[in-house]
């Protein structure tokens, strides 16, 4: 009886793997093909059907793309510009998230309403005003202009509004009755409980910012302020594109969202545990 | 030990001051810089470079600053005249000139050429006129180009084929392609073409004119009568047989830039293909290394036709509010010299607009291409995208028209009759706004929206708060502290920009210039008339359906991962690699695997016996495709989240729930699900809001196509906002949008945003 249930377990088991690794593998392919593209020649991106590897490895693809535009620049302005961003939506989301879920006060949701109907507007038609206001306060070509828009996110807000809800409140009330002020349950108690929930928005928005294209390229004029997506979208011009070179960049400025992401998985593995506090 | 809230604002402090000081110090400079702006790429503007170093040389006072913007060129241009900041010099081209040329929003540069007695007559007289507007004259050209037919030597002599020649028809090119089309490895299917078809107008407009057809009347006030003429028919009928009838063009996908038509060509899958000199410029490293052999030859003519061809040029134009008119010009000018020119040609992307610069090329060029292109300028004709406003728009109406024909089966003469009749309707529209005035003291009202919209804000909450008493009182001073940070940025930032298009909506406004007739409810009025707006809103709820569906599977492989299983991080960073990657690779690796004759997808359904799908090219079949595609893309992103949520869930139920004896599915059904519903809300609410605004899929995709079948909303609000320049329009299509969008998140929180009860 116990060996039947350990091997359908294993077979359940096989079959989750290999259908975890199918889909797995599907994801893999556009990665592969940014990969295999950057090391090839030109005609061989052109291959019909299309060439898997290269015939030989070309590693000058990266030196030459790398140094063709200043990336070195381009990476520095969006590391601080994706940094400062981080830093700015975790505390300025989770305040939010904590107003619109931990406390009770008239009108709230219908505050949260309007904050939450500020994403349906498409941004293609926000753009011009935004646009507008950053250089009505002279920010063009600075990190102001790069930085201040994306110091919040409704996205944000929500989603650490959703998991702020899911805490069960125990804990602050506990905390209440030692005297303890909003700030300090906010920052000693929600905080730290929400460290998963913390690390999704990390990730989201290091990957958003680093990521974004149109507005870094409406509010900069230079090299001196440009971002490692314009670097990206130079090598593709109005009439041909540099696969290989483009594709090299492309994989150089993944690095380190891949790394970001390994690194905030522990948070999302931890979880909440409850022991410790008294519920 | 925890980073305490000190030690983190120190940080922020520190770095906001360093950043400070390094703008600071990059704001110390004397020189008169100069801003010059083009859509050339990483190398191409190389050359460029080397021309504006000897400018400077020769101008110590002036500092030049280069942009290079491959892609957004022409938003970037327009958003900076909108802001009253355009460059001070910069590329003019096809998809702009009407929008600027006619909008007399740029310098004419007469007066410049007269003082200095440059010599105008050194410009291809074809060329030059397109830059032309009476007796104004708005840019210098840099370069042209005339539309060839290039030709895969390889294939014709493996065939043993002779090559195309100088005064062939179309019935050679007929046979020709006839001859090349083949089934080179024996498997019944065609994989080698003779030619390509793309259903392109600025690739077909010339062909129409060989037969003494038009696309509108010589002043460009009708279509009627030319469009749906028998002479067009005729041309547009021979373009669209060459695929249909005669199968000597593949079928990639029709609309779309690039479906895999420069691949083929360039992996001789097909023998002859249309392009302009640009395509040269790509194709002559490979020629030089032996590794490919192409020639060119003028494009067909019909036996009782004309021969004819099109000019597309680019040309260096200064904004009529040119910061430093005097220096501007003197750089424009200067761009356009000959000296410029002759450095141009050591690695030319068009042939120079100056004739004696072009003499030089025929001789430096070995291959005796240069000539044959340069030939080709007599019979150069104005396209009409150089020519009248709506251009873009009228564009689209006739691809589409092709495309009812070629896709859907319709009647030519009904499909242009169509089509003339709505480019009437588009004429009578701009004819409403032609006397627009135009200025260029940029969009200075956000000023005022700014300050009013914080004023308001600020009276409400005031009131508010005073409105309560008490502990209430104390509460909602709490709750408005613990929002201010985010509400200021999102106030400037977002609430602002809102409200402006609101306002927008009930103007019409060209984006170039700053003033903005009011217009009442007319956006509205016209858009409760727009059959492809309401039709392109019918497309995205179906395309929203993908939502739940991923929903579901993301949600199982988020419990999969949720267990300890070996190899989670890896799988987990896997399924997120899509969100990751470039967005122009997945697309262009999803082009490949829906590609109806090499692809992927294809392959797998013959492989177990069934047939081939024409997946992203047939009207019944695009939608759907794009939708398994978003699906497949969102999984990251979903099951992300979810993992996330499913380890906020506490522990302790679980194993409360296992010592009662519960069954997995039974704790599943009490304890997962309700205690995930917070974040299953949640993407459920923020996936449908980004799935009615799926826009960067749809354009890289399929560009609305086939047949429109894919036409979602806001790839509408753009086209019309960015591409037919009516931001008002495009404003109110938004808004009516936004109340769609907020119906169904408010049902949504009715019946499903109840928090969570722990029992």
């Amino acid at each position: 009886m116990a060996n039947r249930g350990r091997l359908t377990d294993m077979i359940v088991k096989a079959l989750i793997y290999l259908m975890l690794t199918i889909l797995a593998l599907s994801m893999l392919i556009p990665f592969l093909w940014m990969v295999s593209t950057s090391f090839m020649n030109e005609l061989e991106v052109y291959s019909y059907p299309p060439k898997l590897l290269p015939e030989k490895f070309l590693w000058q693809n990266y030196r030459e793309a790398l140094t063709l535009l200043p990336f070195n620049k381009y990476f520095l302005n969006s590391i601080i510009v994706t940094l400062l961003s981080v830093i700015g939506q975790v505390f300025t989301c989770s305040m939010a998230a904590y107003a619109f879920s931990r406390l009770k006060w008239k009108g709230r949701d219908r505050v949260f309403a309007v904050y939450l109907s500020t994403m349906m507007i498409p941004v293609i038609v926000t753009l011009i005003p935004s646009f507008l206001i950053i250089n009505t306060f002279g920010w063009m070509n600075t990190y102001y202009a790069l930085v201040t828009p994306t110091l919040t996110s409704v996205w944000g807000i929500f989603l650490l509004r959703q998991f702020f809800q899911s805490i069960p409140s125990t804990y602050e009330d506990a905390a209440r009755i030692d005297g303890a002020s909003e700030f300090t349950i906010y920052w000693r108690i929600i905080m730290p409980l929400s460290k998963p929930a913390l690390a999704t928005l990390s990730i989201f928005t290091f990957m958003a910012t680093w990521k974004d294209f149109l507005w870094p390229l409406i509010v900069t004029n230079n090299n001196n302020m440009r971002t490692v997506e314009i670097g990206i979208a130079q090598f593709h011009s109005v009439h041909s594109t540099q696969w290989p070179y483009q594709m090299a960049a492309a994989v150089v400025v993944m690095i380190p969202i891949i790394v970001i992401f390994f690194f905030a998985q522990k948070y999302f593995i931890r979880g909440i545990t409850l022991s410790g506090i008294k519920g | 030990m925890r980073p305490s809230f000190d030690t983190v604002s120190t940080a922020i402090i520190t770095l906001t001051a360093v950043l400070f000081l390094s703008i600071c110090s990059a704001t110390a400079q004397k020189k008169t810089t100069l801003r010059i702006a083009t859509w050339l790429g990483a190398e191409e503007i190389r050359i460029e470079e080397k021309i504006l170093a000897e400018f400077t040389a020769e101008n110590p006072g002036i500092e030049v600053e280069i942009e290079s913007i491959p892609n957004k060129y022409k938003e970037k241009i327009l958003t900076s005249f909108a802001a009253g900041t355009a460059p001070d010099v910069f590329v003019l081209d096809s998809p702009i000139i009407p929008a600027l040329l006619n909008k007399d929003v740029l310098l004419d540069l007469k007066p410049y050429v007269e003082e200095n007695r440059l010599n105008l007559d050194d410009y291809f007289p074809n060329v030059l006129r397109i830059f032309e507007k009476g007796e104004k004259l708005f840019a210098f050209p840099k370069d042209y180009t005339p539309l060839m037919l290039y030709y895969n030597k390889r294939l014709f002599d493996e065939s043993g084929i002779p090559y195309p020649e100088e005064g062939w028809k179309w019935n050679d090119y007929l046979d020709t392609a006839r001859k090349l089309t083949r089934d080179t490895d024996g498997d019944g299917k065609t994989d080698q073409w003779g030619t390509l078809f793309r259903n392109q107008f600025y690739l077909w407009e010339p062909w129409v004119w060989m037969t003494g057809g038009d696309y509108l009347d010589p002043d460009g006030k009708t279509a009627k009568g030319f469009f749906n003429s028998p002479e067009t028919e005729k041309a547009l009928q021979f373009l669209v047989d060459l695929r249909e009838k005669h199968r000597v063009s593949p079928s990639v996908q029709s609309m779309t830039t690039s479906g895999g038509a420069v691949e083929l060509f360039f992996s001789g899958r097909i023998a002859m293909s249309i392009s302009g000199h640009w395509r040269w410029a790509s194709l002559l490293k490979f020629i030089e290394s032996g590794e490919m052999d192409i020639g060119i030859v003028h494009l067909p003519y019909p036996e009782d036709g004309e021969r004819v061809n099109i000019i597309f040029a680019t040309g260096w134009c200064v904004p009529k509010n040119a910061r430093y008119p005097e220096l501007s010009l003197k750089l424009a000018s200067f761009l356009g010299s000959r000296r410029a020119a002759e450095i141009r040609i050591e690695h030319p992307i068009g042939i120079p607009g100056r004739i004696e610069i072009a003499q030089d090329l025929i001789e430096k060029d070995i291959y005796g291409v240069e000539e044959l292109f340069i030939n080709e300028t007599q019979y150069g004709r104005q396209p009409w995208g150089t020519i009248i406003d709506e251009y873009r728009r009228i564009e689209q109406i006739y691809q589409l028209a092709v495309e009812k024909v070629m896709i859907g089966g319709e009647d030519i003469h009904e499909a242009c009759t169509d089509a003339a009749e709505s480019v009437d309707l588009v004429l009578k529209r701009t004819a409403k706004y032609s006397n627009v005035i135009i200025d260029l003291k940029g969009n200075r009202e956000i000023v005022s929206f700014l300050a009013g919209s914080a004023l308001f804000l600020g009276i409400l909450i005031l009131t508010a708060v005073l409105l309560v008493k008490g502990r209430e009182r104390s509460m909602m001073i709490k709750g408005y502290t613990f929002l201010a940070p985010s509400m200021i940025i999102l106030l400037v930032f977002i609430f602002v920009p809102v409200i402006f298009s609101f306002f927008l909506s009930f103007h019409h406004w060209n984006v170039v210039s700053s003033t903005k007739p009011f217009i009442g409810l007319e956006n509205y009025r016209d858009l409760f008339k727009d059959n492809m707006f309401w039709s392109a809103l019918k497309n995205t709820v179906i395309y929203s359906l993908h939502v739940p569906i991923g929903m579901a599977i993301s949600l199982c492989i988020a419990l999969l991962l949720n267990r300890r299983i070996k190899g989670g991080s890896l799988f987990r960073t896997l399924f997120f690699l899509p969100s990751i990657s470039s967005f122009v690779a997945v697309a262009l690796v999803w082009k490949l695997i829906y590609n109806s004759q090499f692809g992927l997808a294809n392959y797998i359904l013959e492989f177990i016996g069934l047939n081939g799908i024409r997946w992203l090219e047939d009207p019944k079949t695009a939608m759907i495709s794009v939708m398994i595609l978003s699906i497949w893309m969102g999984i990251g992103y979903q099951m992300v989240i979810f993992v996330a949520g499913l380890k906020n869930i506490p522990k302790e139920f679980y194993e409360a729930a296992r010592t009662d004896g519960a069954s997995a599915w039974a704790q599943f059904r009490h304890i997962t699900f309700p205690l995930l519903m917070p974040t299953t809300f949640f993407i459920l609410v923020t996936s449908l809001i980004g799935s009615f605004q799926v826009f960067s899929l749809i354009y890289i995709m399929t560009e609305g196509g086939p047949l429109q079948t894919t036409d979602v909303a806001v790839y509408h609000i753009y086209k019309n906002a960015w591409e037919y320049l009516q931001m008002g329009y495009a404003s109110a299509m938004s808004w009516v949008l936004f109340f769609i969008i907020m119906i169904i998140t408010w049902l949504q929180f009715r019946f499903l945003g109840k928090e969570v009860e722990y029992n």
